[in-house]
């Protein structure tokens, strides 16, 4: 301990913190812009320096973006948009985080032959880039009856993540021992008793990684969204594209700032809330011996 | 008490040329002890997983009480089974992980409540069962694994190295506690091991395996004194059983052989009668530590008692005695010698060989050559 005291003075560890705290600042800039900026009125954004605080604090700018910033043609705020973006994403993300836990409970602990030629096949998937499927997602979609409805992008980000939240359990349970299974099973439990009742209560720090990668993926996806999605149904990230877009006069700086902050507020609040588990649900399989 | 019948057995791997299993037969008796014993990677974990249902046997029958089990799935089969690593539930309490089963087979709560009392109360864990498991020591999770195993009375109990992965005070307390446990409910126990000596105290009979195959299986005392071929020697005792090639001449008195040791000097060892049919022919003379002690007056009287002056070149004290070693016809051998006989590495001593107990084996087929 005494040591490290003793090199928290050194001067490469001076140099490494003011590195540190100067990529911090860098990074915290442009929300700290956005931020002051949502809060500031038209007058003053257009008058006063980019980087000072408000002269006068007003929350117009959030409450216009909220309920009523016009929206291509019409002019209800972003708050509808953003419920729909919650109904898309928390579905998309439970169904998808529980399919990959199941998939990568068959794949680590009831191998059958071929398992890992799917596995390396399945992770194919989280390399295919999101334009290569539009067309025959739009296609499969429109056959569906899915088409333009919340519940198709529930379906294209559910395929889309399944992929990536199979790795994540996969490699989660190929590090528990199998003679947990084997004690479980001798103990008369089946299949699904198996799962459901000794590996998912194993899995919060994975399954705290899955939700969080998921619903940053699926919150802040654009181009499913606007491809898959119309009019009512689209997600924020596309009404916010199209608050910005257009253009009736003066552009309201203090609205689109505030509309930006209310999208990526969610993202942010789950990782503050989750967030420590993410880190350790990632380095959990390097830990166990 | 259930009576366990393994014929033929057969376990081949999709892939795998030669066969993990080539054919065990072993019949054991209700409420015995039997260990499975043998090197890393000779198929004891492999036919313990097979009686367990874990994997599928390619050719052979499990027999349980008269029944046929070798298709029945493992929650079927009325098993239990203690894992290497425990295997414990991390999430349950040690509690909930003893009545896991019980839960599963659906008792009622009254019954199975009783039934985690009993066994925590046999086990002495009772104050550790609203305790995880990663609250426990190795021991106590070791004690619950068993009680786990214990609490659904099933027919069989299976082992897997119970014991290996306990400091080594911890595992002679737990290997005593386990032979107690066998004594007081006189239940069948099937256990595997590679620690020879874990089987020598608990079993009571030994199968020892070698590459999916049954070498020998007997009593300890059997496998011990008659071992069935070199292997089987060389694996049971510890320091291992010493293999000195000799010719065998013919003397005076009975057969024997002529060995030397590191400085030239030789003996003339008498040999059993029965290898009088072998004189000219090499064999294996097979030794261990405790036939080979500092001049014992009493026994010497015996024509298979032998005594010379060799080099000890190495001495290790245990404690109880000091183990020697020196050379016989250039090959290593260890003796058991007193230590209030004192001997010094580098100098001769005098000692005495007590052939009574010698096994011989065959070089040629390895087997060991049975008196008749």
């Amino acid at each position: 301990m005494t040591e490290r005291s003793h090199s928290g003075l050194r001067p490469s560890r001076i140099a490494i913190h003011a590195v540190l705290i100067l990529a911090a600042l860098v990074y915290l800039i442009p929300l700290f812009i956005m931020l002051i900026t949502s809060f500031k009125t038209p007058m003053d954004i257009r008058t006063g320096n980019l980087m000072a605080l408000p002269s006068e604090w007003t929350t117009l700018g959030w409450s216009k973006a909220w309920s009523e910033a016009c929206t291509g043609v019409q002019c209800d705020g972003i708050r509808g948009y953003f419920w729909n973006s919650f109904k898309m994403t928390v579905p998309a993300v439970l169904i998808s985080t529980l399919l990959g836990a199941f998939n990568g409970y068959v794949l680590s602990k009831w191998k059958f032959r071929g398992s890992d030629l799917f596995f390396g096949m399945l992770l194919f998937g989280c390399f295919v880039p999101f334009q290569v499927v539009l067309l025959p997602m739009a296609a499969t979609l429109g056959k569906l009856g899915l088409a333009n409805t919340t519940s198709g992008l529930v379906l294209v980000h559910v395929v889309y993540g399944v992929a990536f939240t199979t790795l994540f359990f996969r490699n989660y349970y190929v590090a528990i021992p199998d003679a947990l299974v084997k004690a479980a099973r001798l103990d008369g439990a089946g299949f699904f008793t198996i799962f459901f009742r000794i590996l998912l209560p194993m899995s919060t720090p994975i399954f705290m990684v899955s939700l969080i990668w998921q619903f940053t993926q699926i919150w802040n996806d654009f181009l499913f969204g606007v491809v898959f999605a119309s009019g009512d149904s689209q997600p924020i990230t596309v009404a916010l594209n199209n608050l910005v877009n257009t253009s009736t006069g003066v552009k309201e700086y203090n609205v689109d700032m505030a509309a930006a902050m209310i999208a990526a507020l969610p993202t942010l609040v789950v990782y503050i809330v989750a967030g420590k588990y993410f880190i350790r649900g990632l380095t959990a399989g390097s830990i166990k011996g | 008490m259930s009576q366990l019948e393994l014929r033929g057995i057969r376990k081949t791997y999709p892939g795998i040329a030669e066969e993990t299993l080539k054919g065990i037969d072993i019949d054991i008796a209700s409420g015995e002890f039997l260990i499975l014993v043998g090197p890393s990677g000779c198929g004891k974990s492999t036919l313990l997983n097979t009686i367990a249902g874990l994997e599928s046997i390619t050719d052979g029958a499990i027999v349980l009480d008269g029944q046929d089990i070798s298709t029945m799935e493992p929650k079927d089969r009325d098993i239990a089974m203690v894992f290497q690593s425990y295997a414990l539930y991390p999430t349950m309490t040690v509690r909930e992980n003893i009545a896991f089963g019980l839960k599963i087979r659906g008792l009622p709560k009254a019954d199975i409540d009783r039934e985690v009392a009993r066994v925590a109360d046999l086990l002495q864990i009772s104050h550790l069962l609203d305790k995880k498991p990663s609250q426990l020591s190795g021991g106590q999770q070791q004690r619950v694994a068993m009680g786990r195993a214990l609490a659904r009375r099933p027919r069989i109990y299976l082992f897997d190295e119970p014991l290996s992965n306990l400091d080594a005070k911890l595992r002679v307390e737990m290997r005593t506690e386990i032979k107690k446990l066998h004594q007081r409910l006189g239940t069948t126990i099937v256990y595997v091991t590679h620690d020879q000596i874990e089987a020598m105290t608990l079993a009571d009979r030994i199968a020892v395996l070698k590459d999916g195959e049954l070498q020998q299986l007997g009593t300890p005392k059997e496998v011990y004194d008659t071992p069935a071929n070199l292997f089987v020697a060389g694996f049971m005792g510890s320091p291992a059983m010493s293999f000195v090639p000799v010719t065998v001449a013919r003397g005076e008195r009975g057969p024997e052989a002529e060995v030397r040791g590191e400085d030239g000097r030789s003996l003339t060892l008498p040999l059993p009668d029965y290898l009088a049919d072998r004189v000219g022919q090499r064999v294996i003379l097979g030794i261990r530590p405790e036939h080979i002690t500092q001049p014992q007056a009493q026994k010497q009287d015996s024509r298979l008692v032998a005594t010379g002056a060799f080099t000890i070149e190495v001495t290790e004290p245990t404690g109880p005695d000091v183990i020697a070693l020196i050379h016989l016809n250039d090959t290593p051998v260890h003796c058991r010698i007193d230590p209030e006989h004192p001997v010094t590495w580098g100098e001769s001593a005098e000692l005495m060989f007590d052939m009574k107990k010698v096994v011989f084996f065959d070089p040629e087929t390895e087997q060991r050559i049975a008196p008749h």
